[in-house]
C-alpha cells in the first residue's frame, strides 16, 4: 500500500512541476504574441488614422496593401474604429474593407459549419453596414444556434433595411426566442418605414409579436398607428400586451390616446394596467386628465396612486393644483398623526406630498412648487 | 473494547478521512474544468457579444443599485462617485444607511447636495426598522437616493432598499465594493440575452487589498503584501472564481455573493425580499428563489459572470478573518437548516441532488472532517495504528491534492483572465498556494467549525465591525450632483 501513496505523491509532484511550468509557458507566449501582434499592427494603425484624419480621402490605397499578416493584427482595432465613424470617412472605410474582400469571406464564413464563425461573420457584415448581405442576414435568422440569430438581429439593425422587418417579425415566432427587447431595438433601426408592417403584426396570434411590435411604434413614434394601439388596448386577451399597448400610447402622446387611457384606470381593470394607464397620461400631457388622476391618488394600490401622484406632476400647473388640493384635504388628519410623513401609512396626500417635491426640485421657481402641509 | 479493534477503527478512519479529502478535491477539479470550458466560451464569444450594442439601447432593462451603509463613512461617498460612473445606460443608486453612528450619511449629504422628500415607502417585501427620512441629489434627484433609517442589519437594509426600488432589476453591492466599469453591464447583460429566464445573476469578487485604486477604479492589479491576504486571493480564485463558474455551467448555483449580485425585482418581492432569520441572507436568498421557482415548475437560470468584476477588500488580520469564516459557515448551516427539505429532494432538480447535498458533504462538513483528520492521524500513530512512512505519505499526498486544484485554478485564471500582469506577483501567487497549508487551512477549519456551532446552538447572530484601510488614492469628485 505503501508503494501506491509513493507512486500517487511522485504524479502529484510531477502534475504540479509540470502544472508550475505551464503557467510559465503561458505567460510567455501570451507576450511574445502580444508582442508581434503590437508590431505588426503599429503601422497599420498610424495609416488608419492618417485615413480617418483626411475624411477618407486620401491613403485607401496604403491600406488596400498592407500585408495580409499586418491587417490582421489591426482589423479588431479598424472594426472598433468603423463604429465610431459617420458620413464619407465611414464609407471609405468601409470601402477599404469591401476591396481587402472582408465582406467576400464574411458572406462566405456565414455557411460555416461553426456557429462561432457564423456569428462573427454576421457581426462584421453589421459592423460593414452592408445592404447586400441583407438576404444572407434573413437566411441566417433561421440558424438552429440561438447565439448566431441574436448577432444577425443586431447586424440588421445597424444596417437599417426596412425590407427586413417581416422576416424579423416571423422569426420572433420560434419556442427559442430572441430576446424581445433586442428584437425591439432592431425594428426600431430599421426606421419609420416598418410603420405599416409592424401595424399589420398587432393582429399577428403570438402574443410577444404584438408587445414588440407595440413597443416598436411607440419609439419610432408611429403616430399614424394610434388608433390600432387603442383597440389592441381595449380589446387584446393578454394583460402584457394591453399594459405595452398602454404605455406606449402615452409615448406616442397624442390626444387620441385620451379615452382609452382614461377608460384603462377603471377599479376593475388589472392593477398593473392602471398603474401603466396612469403613468401615460402623465407622458401624454393632457390637464384634461386631471380629475381622473387625482381619484387615483386614494387608490389602496400603491403603484396605482404612486403612478397617478407622478403623472399630475408632470401634467404641469393643472396637476400641481390638484396635487395641492389633496393635500389640503387631508391637512388636518396629518397634523393629528404628528409622526412625520414616513411614519405614516400610504395616503393620497402621502403620494402627493413626494410628487410636489420632486417638482419643487425640478422646478426652476422652487417657491411656485412649495410643499404645503 | 481491546486495544487491536481501536486501532482497527482508528485505521478505517484514516483511510475514510483520505477517501473524503479525495473526493473533495476531485470535486473541486470538476468545477474546474468545467469553469476552463466556460472561460473559453465566454472569451470565444466576445467579439460578438454585443455589450456596446446593450449599452446603445434605449430598451435595456434598467437596474436599482442598492447598497447598505452601516458607518462607511470613510469611503461612502468615494463608492457612490465610483457606482455614478458605471458604464450603464440607466440606473439608479440607492443608499440605505442603516443607522450609521458615523458621518455616513453627513458626508453624503454635503458631497451631493441631498435634499430630503417625503417618499412614501411602499411594503412590497417586509422591514422592520423605522424609516427616517429620504433623500435625493438636487442635481439629479432620479439617480441617487439616500435612505436613513434605524439600525435592523444588513438585510432590513436591502429589504428597504427593494421597497424604494424603481427599476425591473435590482443590484445588491456592497458599500466597500469597487465595481469595474463595465460590471454592472456585464451582469445584466444575461437578462437582456434571456430575459424570459434569468432571474438572478451573480459577479465575481476579487481582493483588492494591494490594488491601486484612483478614482473607484482598480487601476493596477497586484498582489497584497501580507501573505494572510495573498492566501485568500488564491482562495477566492479557487472557491469562488472557479468554483461558481463550474456551478453555473452545471446548472446548480446557489451562492451569489451579497457584494456584487442582480435580481430580477418582482421575482425577489413574491418570496418576500431578504430572510431577517440568517446571517447568509445572500446565499438564502438565492436557496429560496431555486425553491420557489422549481415548486412552480419555472424554467429558469440562475447565472454567474466571472468578468469583469467587483473588487473587494479582505481581512488582513486573523481577528476579522476568523470573524467572517465564522459568519461566512454559520450562513452555510442556517441556510442548510432552513431549506433541507430540498436537499436529495428529486422535486428540485440539480438543486435538490446535486448542489445541496454537495454543500453538505463537501462545504459543511469539510472542517470538521480536517479537523478529524488532525487528530486522528496523530492518534493512530500513537496507537500503533498506522505508522510514521504511511502517516507523512497520507498527509503529503492529501495536501498536495489539494495544492494541485490551487495551481490548476492559477493556470486557467492565467489562460483566461491574466489579471496579475507581474512576474513576481504570479511567483507569489504559487507560494500562497504552497503556504495555505501550512496553518491557514486548519485555522480556518477551526474558525468554520465554531460557525456552525453557533447555528446549531441558534445564538444570536453577530456581524461585528471590519475596520477598512481603505485603497483609494484620489481626491473625491462630484459625479452624481452635477449629473450624468
Amino acid at each position: 500500500m505503501l508503494g501506491v501513496f509513493t507512486g500517487a505523491i511522485a504524479v502529484l509532484v510531477a502534475i504540479v512541476v509540470a502544472t508550475s511550468f505551464a503557467i510559465v509557458a503561458v505567460r510567455l507566449a501570451r507576450q511574445a504574441r502580444q508582442r508581434r501582434i503590437m508590431a505588426l499592427a503599429a503601422g497599420p494603425r498610424r495609416a488608419l488614422l492618417d485615413f480617418v484624419a483626411e475624411n477618407g480621402e486620401q491613403g485607401g490605397h496604403d491600406l488596400v496593401a498592407i500585408p495580409d499578416d499586418a491587417w490582421q493584427a489591426a482589423e479588431p482595432g479598424a472594426l472598433a474604429l468603423l463604429g465610431k465613424l459617420r458620413g464619407e470617412a465611414h464609407a471609405a472605410l468601409v470601402s477599404v474593407f469591401l476591396r481587402r474582400g472582408v465582406a467576400r469571406r464574411a458572406l462566405g464564413n456565414l455557411h460555416s459549419r461553426s456557429r462561432i464563425r457564423r456569428a462573427r461573420a454576421a457581426q462584421v457584415l453589421g459592423d460593414l453596414e452592408l445592404r447586400q448581405a441583407v438576404p444572407e442576414l434573413c437566411r441566417l435568422l433561421a440558424d438552429r444556434h440561438l447565439e448566431v440569430r441574436v448577432v444577425a438581429v443586431r447586424a440588421l439593425g445597424r444596417i437599417g433595411d426596412p425590407a427586413a422587418a417581416w422576416r424579423l417579425i416571423a422569426g420572433l415566432d420560434r419556442s427559442d426566442q430572441i430576446p424581445s427587447l433586442l428584437a425591439t431595438h432592431t425594428l426600431v433601426q430599421l426606421g419609420p418605414e416598418a410603420e405599416v408592417t409592424l401595424s399589420a403584426a398587432l393582429d399577428h396570434p403570438q402574443a410577444r409579436v404584438r408587445a414588440v411590435c407595440l413597443d416598436a411604434l411607440g419609439l419610432l413614434g408611429a403616430a399614424g398607428s394610434v388608433h390600432r394601439i387603442a383597440r389592441v388596448l381595449a380589446e387584446d386577451g393578454m394583460l402584457e400586451v394591453r399594459v405595452a399597448a398602454a404605455t406606449n400610447l402615452g409615448k406616442l402622446g397624442t390626444r387620441a390616446g385620451l379615452e382609452p387611457l382614461t377608460a384603462a384606470l377603471t377599479p376593475a381593470r388589472p392593477t398593473v394596467l392602471r398603474a401603466a394607464a396612469a403613468k401615460a397620461l402623465g407622458e401624454l400631457g393632457a390637464p384634461s386628465a386631471v380629475p381622473a388622476l387625482a381619484v387615483l391618488l386614494d387608490d389602496e394600490e400603491y403603484w396605482v396612486a404612486h403612478e397617478a401622484a407622478h403623472a399630475l406632476r408632470r401634467l404641469g400647473r393643472d396637476g400641481l393644483d390638484a396635487l395641492r388640493a389633496v393635500i389640503a384635504q387631508e391637512a388636518t388628519r396629518a397634523r393629528r398623526a404628528d409622526t412625520g410623513a414616513h411614519s405614516q401609512p400610504p395616503s393620497a396626500a402621502g403620494h402627493a406630498r413626494e410628487a410636489l417635491a420632486l417638482a419643487a426640485i425640478a422646478s426652476a421657481a422652487p417657491d411656485e412648487m412649495a410643499v404645503p402641509g | 473494547m481491546s486495544a487491536d479493534v481501536i486501532r482497527e477503527l482508528l485505521r478505517i478512519a484514516d483511510w475514510v478521512i483520505f477517501a473524503y479529502f479525495v473526493g473533495l478535491n476531485s470535486s473541486y477539479l470538476v468545477l474546474i474544468v468545467m469553469a476552463g470550458l466556460e472561460f473559453g466560451r465566454h472569451l470565444r464569444r466576445a467579439p460578438f457579444a454585443g455589450a456596446d450594442d446593450m449599452f446603445r439601447s434605449p430598451l435595456t432593462l434598467p437596474v436599482s443599485l442598492i447598497v447598505p451603509a452601516f458607518n462607511e463613512g470613510a469611503g461612502i461617498v468615494a463608492a457612490v462617485q465610483a457606482m455614478a460612473s458605471l458604464r450603464y445606460p440607466r440606473y439608479e443608486i440607492v443608499v440605505v444607511d442603516d443607522g450609521s453612528s458615523d458621518d455616513t450619511f453627513e458626508r453624503l449629504r454635503a458631497q451631493f447636495d441631498l435634499v430630503e422628500v417625503p417618499r412614501v415607502v411602499n411594503g412590497d417585501v417586509p422591514y422592520r426598522s423605522h424609516v427616517l427620512s429620504v433623500h435625493v441629489a438636487r442635481g439629479n434627484p432620479e439617480t441617487l437616493t439616500v435612505v436613513r433609517k434605524t439600525n435592523g442589519g444588513k438585510a432590513d437594509a436591502l429589504n428597504v432598499g427593494i421597497n424604494l426600488a424603481r427599476h425591473p432589476l435590482i443590484c445588491m453591492v456592497d458599500a466597500d465594493s469597487v465595481l469595474d466599469p463595465d460590471a454592472l453591464l456585464s451582469v445584466a447583460k444575461p437578462f437582456g440575452d434571456d430575459p424570459l429566464r434569468v432571474v438572478a445573476c451573480g459577479g465575481v469578487v476579487r481582493i483588492a487589498n494591494g490594488c491601486r485604486v484612483i478614482g473607484g477604479r482598480v487601476v493596477d492589479v497586484r498582489m497584497p503584501r501580507q501573505w494572510l491576504v495573498r492566501v485568500q486571493v488564491v482562495e477566492y480564485l479557487r472557491a469562488f472564481l472557479m468554483g461558481r463558474t463550474g456551478w453555473s455551467r452545471l446548472g446548480g448555483l446557489v451562492v451569489i455573493s451579497g457584494a456584487f449580485g442582480i435580481f430580477r425585482r418582482d421575482l425577489v418581492v413574491k418570496i418576500g425580499g431578504m430572510a431577517h432569520d440568517t446571517i447568509g441572507e445572500d446565499a438564502e436568498l438565492v436557496v429560496r428563489l431555486h425553491h420557489y421557482l422549481r415548486e412552480q415548475g419555472a424554467d429558469y437560470r440562475v447565472i454567474f459572470v466571472a468578468e469583469p468584476v467587483s473588487w473587494s477588500e479582505a481581512p488582513s488580520s486573523l481577528r476579522v478573518l476568523g470573524r467572517q469564516r465564522r459568519r461566512w459557515h454559520r450562513g452555510i448551516a442556517e441556510i442548510l437548516g432552513k431549506h433541507r427539505a430540498m436537499i436529495g429532494n428529486p422535486r428540485y432538480g440539480r438543486i435538490g441532488l446535486l448542489a445541496l447535498p454537495y454543500y453538505v458533504v463537501f462545504e459543511l462538513l469539510a472542517p470538521f472532517v480536517e479537523l478529524s483528520a488532525l487528530v486522528l492521524l496523530p492518534l493512530g500513530l500513537w496507537a500503533d495504528a498506522v505508522d510514521l512512512a504511511f502517516a507523512w505519505r497520507f498527509a503529503l499526498a492529501a495536501y498536495g491534492y489539494g495544492l494541485l486544484i490551487s495551481l490548476f485554478s492559477l493556470f486557467i485564471e492565467e489562460v483566461s483572465f491574466h489579471r496579475y500582469p507581474r512576474w513576481s506577483d504570479l511567483l507569489r501567487g504559487v507560494l500562497a498556494a504552497i503556504v495555505e497549508n501550512f496553518g491557514y487551512r486548519q485555522l480556518l477549519a477551526l474558525w468554520q467549525v465554531s460557525g456552525a456551532a453557533h447555528a446549531w446552538q441558534g445564538r444570536k447572530p453577530v456581524w461585528g465591525t471590519m475596520h477598512r484601510q481603505g485603497f483609494d488614492e484620489s481626491p473625491p469628485r462630484d459625479t452624481v450632483g452635477a449629473g450624468r
